[in-house]
């Protein structure tokens, strides 16, 4: 079909909406790479393999934060998994009704809660709960592995903002997960239930079709948690030490930003490290998510049509 | 063999059933206790939490929030009608071309934008003033590089647009095609249909995806850490000059020592949770299923 003219005026009247939309993108990952290149043209590659902050002496390396920032996301999809599996597959298949649309209404507000009230409840709640009843007792029963190595002195600590940051998601991947399931056409659920599959055996039979949509939703989650700030900065501790246990305070690199941008400026390259380690967060958190739609988008015209 | 198929079934339904529940209880307990600590602080400073400056950290008096609130409803209407107009008509763009490789490069680019952290939003925003303001002198005089309402606007603006250009896309994309049909075969141009007839079609949840752009905005709080400015001496009166927003005074309140100020912290985000409820609830009641994630 050929273009009207006013189509073709309509079309190029929009146009400029969208360049502004590229230009905001280009912007910013121009600007933190302007920003990260004193920092990485004066300590290269030394910058992702040392932790340590030391302004004073112009010393730097983020590899603890940027560890810090990946096993936090990990331990963070981790909880989400569970607890928004579980919650995916109680609205999808057993709940009806009344009762459906007020759990999935709960749901979606907690999806737009603002996350410093969350920080606020995971710093004052949640973080001395997780002490008393989850580290202490795994440190006391299982010393001798080293992620339980230590002993949980505040409670503040990776492991705490990792269960955290994983509360804080459910309602994201939970979402995605309930709309891939719901996606799948009827005809699969018939031909489970056509062959005498229990709801237990159906389940699992659509769940396996929806897998790489799950797989998506994991990996979109970790990319939220890897840049989430308030969350972080408010359960982690914020300290520059890398370990390998768990219940020890540390940095992700948004909570790194987040405590020691206001003073950076005083010193030299400070502020240009951590441009460098927020560009490197940036590219992967990007890289990640546009990985997971494309994921999504051929699951669906593989499986939904 | 069937009774074990049986029993596994009950199992599986009472472990899900579980764990789901276990999903909900923090919500629950997180609502339970922002009122509880919130409630007494409010209660305490009564309408003067509203009205007044924060306390300094040994006051024995609460005091209130007063530069934060005013300073939230500065950027908030500020950057939610860029927001919407650049989101809804994005969202128009890609709705209505959608196999135009202009649409697909538009519909990545918001994906991109959204999944950079918000905190790496403020960052850039921050070096972009500081940049501007260096390159022009006579800014330097309008805009203070240490944060402002217009600032903090600006990085609001680009975190809220590609979540504003999904709601307004997902909700074009319900207008059934017949309606445009219709509407072209009596000779409407292109622009006529989207104007008289597609937004009409759709007004109740244009009012959703507004609403929910500006809940998100409202509780932004890592966008505008080096953006706005936190002051919290005076309300401010200029937008070019440094705020305060409710959740900055959060997180610095929270993670301050003094008890003062997680009083007011704990208030601040009683409050900042009933302007989250009001706005969700007025969304529910105008629409049945909305999505808010």
């Amino acid at each position: 079909m050929k273009k009207s003219k006013r189509d073709k005026l309509f079309f190029t009247s929009l146009i400029p909406f969208s360049i502004s939309l590229l230009s905001t993108l280009l912007l910013l990952i121009f600007l933190l790479f302007f920003n990260s290149v004193e920092s990485l043209s004066a300590h290269g590659v030394s910058l992702f393999v040392k932790t340590i902050w030391d302004p004073e002496n112009g010393v730097y390396g983020v590899l603890g934060p940027i560890l810090g920032t990946i096993i936090t996301s990990l331990i963070s999809v981790s909880v989400s998994l569970i607890l928004s599996f579980s919650l995916a597959i109680t609205i999808a298949e057993y709940l009806e009704g009344y009762l459906k649309k007020i759990v999935s209404s709960i749901l979606e507000f907690m999806g737009g809660l603002p996350t410093i009230i969350y920080a606020v409840w995971a710093s004052k709640y949640l973080v001395p709960f997780l002490k008393n009843n989850v580290m202490e007792p795994l440190h006391a029963s299982l010393p001798f592995i080293p992620l339980f190595s230590c002993r949980p002195v505040t409670g503040f600590s990776i492991f705490a903002a990792g269960v955290a940051l994983g509360i804080s998601i459910v309602p994201y991947v939970a979402a995605i997960i309930l709309e891939a399931y719901e996606n799948i056409p009827l005809i699969y659920k018939e031909a489970c239930y056509g062959i005498g599959a229990t709801k237990y055996e159906a389940i699992k039979t659509l769940l396996s079709l929806a897998k790489p949509a799950i797989i998506a939703a994991l990996i979109l989650g970790f990319a939220r948690s890897l840049g989430e700030t308030t969350i972080a900065a408010l359960t982690i501790g914020n300290s520059m030490t890398l370990t390998p246990c768990l219940f020890s305070p540390g940095y992700t690199v948004s909570a790194l930003v987040a405590s020691q941008f206001a003073n950076a400026f005083l010193y030299q390259h400070a502020e240009s490290v951590l441009y460098a380690s927020m560009l490197v967060t940036t590219l992967i958190s990007i890289i990640l998510s546009l990985y997971a739609s494309k994921l999504i988008i051929d699951w669906r015209s593989r499986v939904v049509v | 063999m069937y009774s074990w198929r049986r029993i596994r079934e009950r199992l599986f339904k009472i472990a899900v059933f579980g764990v789901a529940i276990l999903a909900l209880i923090p919500l629950f307990h997180l609502m339970i206790v922002v009122f509880i600590n919130g409630l007494p602080t409010i209660l305490e400073a009564g309408l003067e939490f509203l009205v007044d400056l924060p306390p300094t950290p040994l006051s024995q008096r609460l005091g209130g929030i007063a530069p934060s609130l005013v300073g939230t409803f500065m950027v908030t209407m500020i950057s939610l009608p860029i927001t919407i107009v650049l989101g809804l008509f994005t969202a128009i763009l890609v709705t209505e071309f959608p196999k135009s490789r202009l649409s697909i490069m538009v519909d990545t680019i918001a994906k991109s934008l959204s999944s950079i952290p918000t905190i790496a939003v403020s960052m850039a925003v921050f070096s972009l003033i500081i940049v501007l303001v260096n390159a022009i002198p006579e800014l330097r005089a309008s805009l203070n590089p240490a944060g402002s309402a217009l600032t903090g606007s600006l990085a609001l603006v680009i975190i809220a647009l590609p979540f504003s250009y999904t709601y307004f896309s997902t909700f074009l994309r319900t207008v059934p095609a017949t309606y445009k049909e219709a509407a072209y075969s009596i000779g409407m141009s292109r622009w006529a249909v989207i104007v008289r007839v597609v937004l009409l079609v759709v007004k109740k949840s244009m009012l959703v995806a507004v609403l929910m752009t500006m809940a998100r905005i409202m509780g932004e709080t890592a966008a505008l850490l080096f953006t706005a400015g936190r002051y919290r001496n005076g309300v401010p009166v200029s937008i070019t000059s440094p705020v305060d927003a409710i959740p900055l005074l959060i997180f610095d309140y929270i993670l301050s020592p003094f008890e003062v100020w997680h009083r007011v912290a704990w208030g601040a985000t009683l409050i900042l949770l009933l302007f989250y409820m009001l706005i969700f609830f007025v969304v529910k009641v105008v629409v049945k299923e909305v999505k808010l994630v």
